[in-house]
């Protein structure tokens, strides 16, 4: 993922509510459904930053209408910490019918909840 | 393209399920209470989130494949009693699967999720665990109860 490229219509950012700090350098996947052959194709591999962000998550090109997935490896992350959680990892799925305009794909997580939401 | 890709899901779903020994669906359990309970709520307008079709999954850990071992709908209350049996109930990774687009669809909206998986791991399987959804059509939220 390059961070050259122009804003990404897809943004995401985690937040580590346990601790109440961005959740950063956690790992990520951006996901698209191939809706004929019913399987999920990787589009973008990633980490989020120090502010738990992660620009540069896909072009308004490849944005094309379709089923998506972002998967967090939010077990990772909190081994990273030192500590367990309930969940191995977070993947969200979500459908994008209109892809002018902006989706904003949060991730509130504690060792033992997340949260998510559609914002722009 | 969400309905074919939903369709396509759920034929998916259905063709698992017939080559599958040992699924209960949530009716045929008269066991008693199951360690695993869930509950949908719909923050959207402020109900449980009734008749919404789920499924829970185990994750065979030599093969990494999931193995259905219930499906359910949710009664009145947004709940699914008998889940699953203590015998059943192993250390593990499981998955709970919310029909949330076919739910949204039956009340005539759309939703910006067609469907939630929530994966989760088993430690400690003589604890109870309650693995509650709070959904409206542009959120949710889980969190591990008891």
């Amino acid at each position: 993922m390059s961070s050259t490229l122009p804003n990404s219509p897809l943004t995401t950012y985690v937040l580590n509510t346990g601790d109440g700090a961005p959740g950063a350098r956690m790992a990520l996947s951006l996901h698209r459904l191939d809706s004929l052959l019913v399987i999920w194709n990787l589009v973008t591999v990633g980490t989020t930053d120090e502010d738990g962000r992660c620009p540069g998550l896909i072009t308004t090109k490849a944005f094309t209408p379709g089923m998506y997935k972002m998967r967090f490896e939010t077990g990772q992350y909190w081994e990273s910490l030192g500590q367990n959680s309930f969940y191995p990892y977070v993947e969200i799925v979500f459908t994008i019918t209109n892809p002018n305009e902006r989706f904003h794909l949060p991730l509130l997580l504690s060792r033992f909840s997340y949260s998510t939401y559609r914002g722009s | 393209m969400t309905l074919k890709s939903a369709r396509m899901s759920t034929s998916r779903l259905q063709h698992i399920k017939d080559h599958l020994l040992d699924e209960y669906t949530c009716a045929e359990m008269a066991a008693p209470y199951s360690p695993l309970t869930t509950h949908v709520l719909n923050t959207g307008m402020g109900v449980p989130g009734a008749h919404m079709a789920l499924s829970l999954h185990r994750m065979d850990p030599s093969t990494s494949l999931w193995n259905l071992l219930t499906t359910g709908t949710t009664n009145d209350d947004g709940r699914c009693p008998g889940l699953i049996t203590r015998e059943t109930f192993t250390p593990a990774v499981y998955k709970m699967r919310f029909e949330t687009g076919q739910y949204w669809g039956s009340l005539g909206e759309t939703s910006f999720y067609p469907y939630v998986e929530i994966v989760f791991t088993i430690t400690d399987h003589s604890q109870k665990f309650h693995v509650p959804l709070l959904c409206s059509r542009f959120s949710y939220t889980t969190y591990r109860g008891s």
